[in-house]
C-alpha cells in the first residue's frame, strides 16, 4: 500500500513536471502549427501559419527541428509538398548561414554538404510543383538565387536571370504585388540596382494602372524616401514625373520638377542623389528651357555636377552663372573653380589662366581672388617664369595683407611665402606640387584622365575649425599576392594636417573661408597610378 | 594412296593456283603494308596525358587514357630556418616521402612544383619516389626568368634564347619520367605587363606614349615567347600537356591572340570562399580548359592575432566544391575546370623576411597583403590579412623533428578537404565522368 502511494505520487509529479516542461510546451505549440496547417483552408491562410511556424523555430535558430516538423507535415498532408519544400530549403539556407557566422564549424563541415543538397533539391521541386503566379515558386528562385549569389559561385548568373522572368510572370498574372517588391528590396540589399530598378518599374507600374492619384503617388515616393528606399522613392518620382509633363502645363510643372531637383541635389546633411538630381536637372532643361534656370538654380546644378564630379559639365553650367548673371554673389567662387577646372581637369592652361586673372584684378577682395593670385604665381614659377610668379606672390602678400586681414593666417598668404622661399633660395618647386602640375599639364601625361583614384571629403560645406576626413581610393592594376606599394603625394590646400605620403586619407580643419584644393597624386615604385582633385568650400 | 594421290594432285593443283596463292600472297602483304602504314600515320597513339573535348564542349583531362581530376597541392617543402635557396630535393631525410604518405592518404593526386632544382638526378628521384610509392603525380614548372634581377627582359634576344634553353634542357631531362603529369610556364608573369611588379620594357615600349598600347606591347612580347616555347615543348614531349601559369584572367585576350598553341591555362586566383564567374570568363576570353593551379587560404588570423585553422578549412572547402561543380559533364557548370593544386603543402617560414636569416627561423604573423575577400579578419590595421608564412596544409614544428625532418601536423583543412575528397557527393556539385 505505501508502494502504490509512492508510485502513484511519483506518477503524479512527473505528470505535471512533463506537462509544464519547455519540452513539453514545445511539442504542444507544434502540435497546434501542425494543426493550423492542416486546417488551413487556403494558400493564403497556409502561407500565414506556415511563416508562423517559421518564426517559431527560426527565432532559436531550431533549423534541424524546423526540416523535421516539415517533413512530419508533408506525411500527414501530401498536398503540402510545395510549402514543405520551399521551407526546407528556406531553413537551410538560413542555417547555412547562421553556421557560418556562429562559427560553428563541426556541424558545418560534417553536414554542409547535405544541407546544401537539400536545399538545392527541396527548392527546384517547389519550383516544379507550383505554378507561376503562385508567390512560392517565385520566393524559392529569391532564395536560390540568394545561396548560389553568397557564394559567387558560377551558377549566380543564371539563377538571378531565373529569378527576374518569374518575377515579371508573377506581376502579370498574379494580384499581391508585394512578392515583387519584396525581391526587389533583396536585390537592392545585394548591390544590384539596376535589377532592383527594373522589378521596382513593374511593381510601380502595376499600382499605377490601378488609378492611384498623383498626389497620392508623391505621398508613396515621400513615404519610400523617409523609409531610406532612394531607389524605389526614384521609381516612383519617375512615373510622378512623367504624369506631370503629361498633364500639367509648363508653368506648373517645372516648379514641381525644380523642387524635387533641389530635393536630390547635394547638401553635406539630409537626402541627396547627385546622379538623379542630374537627370532632373535635364529634364528641367528639356521642358523649360535655359530660363527655367534662375540664379540659385543654375548654381546649384552646377555645385551638384562638381559633387558627381562630371567637371566638364560644372564648367558649363559655372560659365553660363557667370555668363547670365555676372553679378551673382557666387561669382569669385565659380570663376576660381571654372579656372581650376580647366587647368587641373581640362589640361587648358590658358584658359585657366584667363579666369585667375579676371579674379585676381577684382578690387573687391574675396579668398578666391588670393587664390586666384596664388594659381598664377604657381603656374608661373611651373613654367620657369620665376620673376612673373614672384610678382604675383608678391601682389598675393601685399593683398592679403591690406585688403584681407583675417584674425587668422591665410593659408594661401602662407604657401605663397613658401613658394617664394623656394625661389629666392633656387630650390625646386615642392615635390608633390610638382608632380601634380606635370601630370595636370604636361602632354606626356595626357592619357590619365583622374579615373583611377578617387578623392572624397566627408563635408564638402563645413563650418571654419570643424574636421574633416578627406579620403582617398586608388584603383591600381591587379597584382595578385604581390603587394604594389601605394604612394600618396599630396599638395594644395590640406588645412592644419600634413598628410604623409603614406597616407590614404587624413582629417584636417581650416581656419579660413574659401574655396579649398585639394590634390592628389597615387604612385607605386615602378609609376605613377593617376591625379585626382577636389574642392571644398569652407563657409 | 589417297595421300599419294591427294600428293599427286596437290602437285598438279597448286601450278596455276600457286602462281595465283603468290600474287595473293603479295597483294595481300601490299594491302597489309598499305593499312598499317595508314594505322602508323592516322591513328597515331594517344598522348599519355592529354585533353579531350567532349561533345558538350566540356574539357576533359585524360591520364593514360583514364578521366583524371586534378587534385593537387603546390609543393616547396622548405624547413624552418631555410629560405628558397634550400635544395629540399637533395636533402638527405627525403621530405617528399613524409610528405607523400601523408598526401596520400588526404586523397593528393597531383604535386605542383614551381621550378626544378638544380640536379636532375634528385629531382628524377622525387618525382619517382613521388608516383612509384604513393601514385602521386607531377607538373614542373618554369619561372620563365620571372624572378631575374632587375628585371625580367622578354623582348631582349639573349635573354629569351637563355630562357627557352632552360625549359627545353628541363623538358628533355624529365619528359620520360611515368609520373610526369604537365608542364607550366611562368606563374603571375603577365602582372609584370602591366608595369607595376618586376616591370621591363623594350625601346620600342618606351618611344609609345599610352599606356594601354603598351600594356598591350609587353603583352604581345610575352605570350609570344609563351606560344614559341610552347611549340618547341610539343615537337619534343607530344605526351604531356604545356600550360600558361597566368595571375587572375588579367591579359588573357592578349594571351588568346598571341598563345594559340598552350594547351591549358593554370590561373592563380584568390578570391575568397569563391571563384566567381571566372570558369564562364575565361570561357568567354580564351576558351581553353582551366587549372586553377595556385589558390587558397592562410590560417592564421590577423585582426585576433591567432592561428585559425577552421577559417582556412572553410575557404578552401569551398573553392575545393567550386572547382567540383565546373568539372567535365557537370550540367550546370561550365564544364572547363580539370582540377586545382592549391597554395601549398607547408608552412614557409622565410617568406615574409627573405632577407633575414634570422627570420627564416621565427613563423612571423605580420601580414604581408591585403584581400578582403577573406573577409573574417579583414578588419586587421590597414585591412592588411594575408598571411604569407601561413598557407600550409600542414604546420611545421619548431621543437618536435620526425624522421629527421620538422615534424608535420595537418591542419583543419587536411582532414575536411580529404573527408570532401571522399565524398563530394552533392548532385548539384559532383559530375559524372562519362565518355563522350
Amino acid at each position: 500500500m505505501k508502494n502504490f502511494k509512492i508510485f502513484i505520487s511519483v506518477f503524479i509529479l512527473s505528470s505535471v513536471f512533463f506537462n509544464f516542461s519547455p519540452l513539453a510546451q514545445g511539442r504542444d505549440k507544434a502540435d497546434d502549427l501542425v494543426k493550423e496547417i492542416l486546417n488551413a483552408k487556403s494558400n493564403q491562410e497556409l502561407y500565414a501559419t506556415f511563416e508562423a511556424a517559421k518564426e517559431v523555430y527560426f527565432k532559436e535558430n531550431k533549423y534541424n527541428d524546423f526540416v523535421e516538423f516539415l517533413k512530419s507535415l508533408s506525411q500527414k498532408k501530401k498536398t503540402l509538398a510545395s510549402f514543405v519544400n520551399y521551407y526546407t530549403g528556406l531553413s537551410r539556407y538560413q542555417q547555412l548561414k547562421f553556421l557560418e557566422e556562429k562559427q560553428d564549424w563541426d556541424e558545418y563541415f560534417s553536414q554542409g554538404n547535405n544541407y546544401r543538397d537539400q536545399l538545392c533539391s527541396s527548392l527546384e521541386q517547389s519550383i516544379k510543383s507550383t505554378a507561376t503566379q503562385d508567390k512560392i515558386n517565385l520566393y524559392s528562385r529569391l532564395i536560390l538565387w540568394q545561396f548560389h549569389e553568397d557564394q559567387q559561385d558560377a551558377f549566380a548568373e543564371q539563377a538571378l536571370s531565373e529569378l527576374m522572368s518569374q518575377a515579371q510572370g508573377y506581376a502579370k498574372s498574379a494580384s499581391d504585388l508585394n512578392p515583387v517588391k519584396e525581391v526587389a528590396d533583396k536585390l537592392l540589399y545585394y548591390g544590384k540596382q539596376a535589377k532592383s530598378r527594373e522589378l521596382y518599374k513593374v511593381y510601380i507600374d502595376k499600382i499605377v494602372s490601378a488609378n492611384i492619384k498623383d498626389g497620392d503617388l508623391e505621398n508613396m515616393a515621400e513615404q519610400f524616401l523617409k523609409e531610406g528606399n532612394l531607389e524605389l522613392a526614384e521609381t516612383v518620382y519617375d512615373v510622378y514625373i512623367e504624369r506631370i509633363l503629361e498633364s500639367l502645363p509648363k508653368e506648373k510643372s517645372l516648379p514641381l520638377l525644380i523642387e524635387l531637383a533641389k530635393l536630390f541635389a547635394y547638401k553635406d546633411e539630409g537626402i541627396k542623389d547627385v546622379f538623379y538630381a542630374q537627370k532632373l536637372f535635364k529634364k528641367i532643361e528639356e521642358t523649360g528651357g535655359k530660363d527655367a534656370f534662375d540664379e540659385e538654380l543654375t548654381y546649384l546644378a552646377g555645385f551638384n555636377s562638381e559633387k558627381a564630379k562630371e567637371f566638364n559639365q560644372t564648367k558649363d553650367y559655372y560659365i553660363v552663372l557667370l555668363n547670365r548673371f555676372p553679378q551673382t554673389k557666387y561669382a569669385d567662387e565659380v570663376s576660381y573653380k571654372t579656372g581650376i577646372i580647366f587647368t587641373y581637369v581640362l589640361r587648358d592652361l590658358q584658359k585657366g589662366k584667363e579666369y585667375f586673372e579676371n579674379l585676381a584684378q577684382k578690387e573687391v577682395v574675396s579668398p578666391q581672388v588670393i587664390s586666384s593670385l596664388y594659381q598664377l604665381g604657381l603656374l608661373s614659377q611651373w613654367e620657369g617664369a620665376l620673376d612673373k610668379a614672384k610678382e604675383y606672390y608678391g601682389k598675393l602678400i601685399e593683398k592679403a595683407k591690406s585688403d584681407f586681414s583675417a584674425a587668422s593666417p591665410n593659408e594661401s598668404l602662407a604657401q605663397a611665402k613658401e613658394r617664394l622661399k623656394e625661389i629666392e633660395g633656387s630650390n625646386p618647386l615642392d615635390y608633390n606640387l610638382k608632380i601634380f602640375l606635370d601630370m595636370s599639364l604636361e602632354e606626356g601625361y595626357a592619357n590619365f584622365n583622374m579615373s583611377k583614384v578617387d578623392l572624397k571629403s566627408a563635408l564638402y560645406r563645413p563650418p571654419k575649425d570643424k574636421e574633416i576626413n578627406i579620403n582617398s581610393t586608388a584603383y591600381p592594376p591587379q597584382s595578385g599576392c604581390m603587394q604594389v606599394v601605394l604612394e600618396y603625394l599630396w599638395s594644395g590646400d590640406l588645412g592644419k594636417t600634413k598628410p604623409t605620403s603614406q597616407d590614404a586619407s587624413f582629417t584636417t580643419s581650416y581656419s579660413q573661408a574659401g574655396t579649398k584644393l585639394i590634390s592628389l597624386v597615387v604612385t607605386t615604385p615602378s609609376g605613377i597610378i593617376d591625379r585626382s582633385i577636389d574642392l571644398v568650400d569652407i563657409e | 594412296m589417297k595421300s599419294s594421290t591427294n600428293n599427286t594432285q596437290s602437285h598438279q593443283d597448286t601450278r596455276t593456283p600457286g602462281h595465283q596463292w603468290k600474287t595473293g600472297v603479295l597483294v595481300s602483304w601490299c594491302l597489309g603494308v598499305l593499312v598499317f602504314l595508314i594505322i602508323l600515320g592516322v591513328a597515331k597513339p594517344k598522348p599519355k596525358v592529354y585533353i579531350r573535348t567532349l561533345k558538350n564542349k566540356h574539357y576533359q583531362l585524360l591520364v593514360e587514357n583514364k578521366p583524371y581530376i586534378i587534385k593537387g597541392v603546390c609543393y616547396n617543402p622548405i624547413p624552418i630556418g631555410q629560405n628558397c635557396e634550400y635544395d629540399w630535393w637533395s636533402d638527405s631525410d627525403k621530405p617528399w616521402l613524409v610528405d607523400g604518405n601523408l598526401m596520400k592518404d588526404m586523397g593528393i593526386n597531383t604535386v605542383r612544383i614551381y621550378q626544378t632544382g638544380d640536379k636532375p638526378e634528385s629531382v628524377k628521384e622525387v618525382i619517382r619516389d613521388l608516383y612509384g610509392k604513393f601514385g602521386i603525380r607531377t607538373i614542373l614548372g618554369h619561372w620563365i626568368g620571372f624572378w631575374e634581377y632587375p628585371c625580367p627582359m622578354y623582348g631582349e634576344k639573349n635573354f629569351e634564347e637563355r630562357i627557352k634553353k632552360e625549359v627545353l634542357d628541363m623538358v628533355n631531362l624529365y619528359k620520360d619520367e611515368p609520373g610526369l603529369l604537365c608542364w607550366i610556364l611562368g606563374n603571375e608573369n603577365n602582372y609584370s605587363c602591366l608595369g607595376h611588379i618586376n616591370p621591363w620594357t623594350t625601346d620600342e615600349i618606351e618611344k609609345e606614349p599610352d599606356p594601354q598600347k603598351r600594356k598591350n606591347m609587353r603583352g604581345e612580347i610575352y605570350y609570344s615567347f609563351i606560344n614559341d616555347l610552347a611549340k618547341e615543348i610539343h615537337k619534343i614531349d607530344p605526351n604531356h600537356p604545356v600550360a600558361l601559369g597566368n595571375g587572375e584572367l588579367i591579359m588573357l585576350d592578349v594571351a588568346k591572340q598571341f598563345a594559340p598553341d598552350v594547351d591549358l591555362i593554370a590561373c592563380i586566383i584568390y578570391r575568397g570562399k569563391t571563384f566567381g564567374n571566372l570558369f564562364n570568363s575565361l570561357k568567354a576570353t580564351f576558351d581553353k580548359p582551366l587549372l586553377i593551379s595556385e589558390f587558397g587560404a592562410d590560417a592564421y588570423d590577423a585582426f585576433n592575432k591567432k592561428e585559425y585553422q577552421q577559417m582556412q578549412a572553410f575557404f578552401l572547402e569551398s573553392q575545393w566544391r567550386q572547382i567540383y561543380e565546373n568539372l567535365a559533364n557537370n550540367k550546370k557548370g561550365a564544364g572547363n575546370c580539370i582540377g586545382g593544386t592549391m597554395f601549398e603543402w607547408t608552412d614557409e617560414w622565410w617568406k615574409h623576411n627573405p632577407g633575414d636569416p634570422e627570420g627564416w627561423k621565427v613563423h612571423d604573423t605580420e601580414s604581408s597583403w591585403s584581400n578582403g575577400s577573406y573577409y573574417f579578419d579583414i578588419q586587421a590595421p590597414k585591412n592588411m590579412n594575408m598571411n604569407e608564412e601561413w598557407f600550409g596544409i600542414v604546420a611545421l614544428s619548431p621543437d618536435e623533428k620526425e624522421f629527421g625532418l620538422n615534424k608535420r601536423i595537418p591542419r583543419m583543412a587536411y582532414y575536411v578537404i580529404r573527408d570532401f575528397w571522399k565524398n563530394p557527393k552533392s548532385k548539384f556539385q559532383t559530375p559524372k565522368l562519362k565518355s563522350p
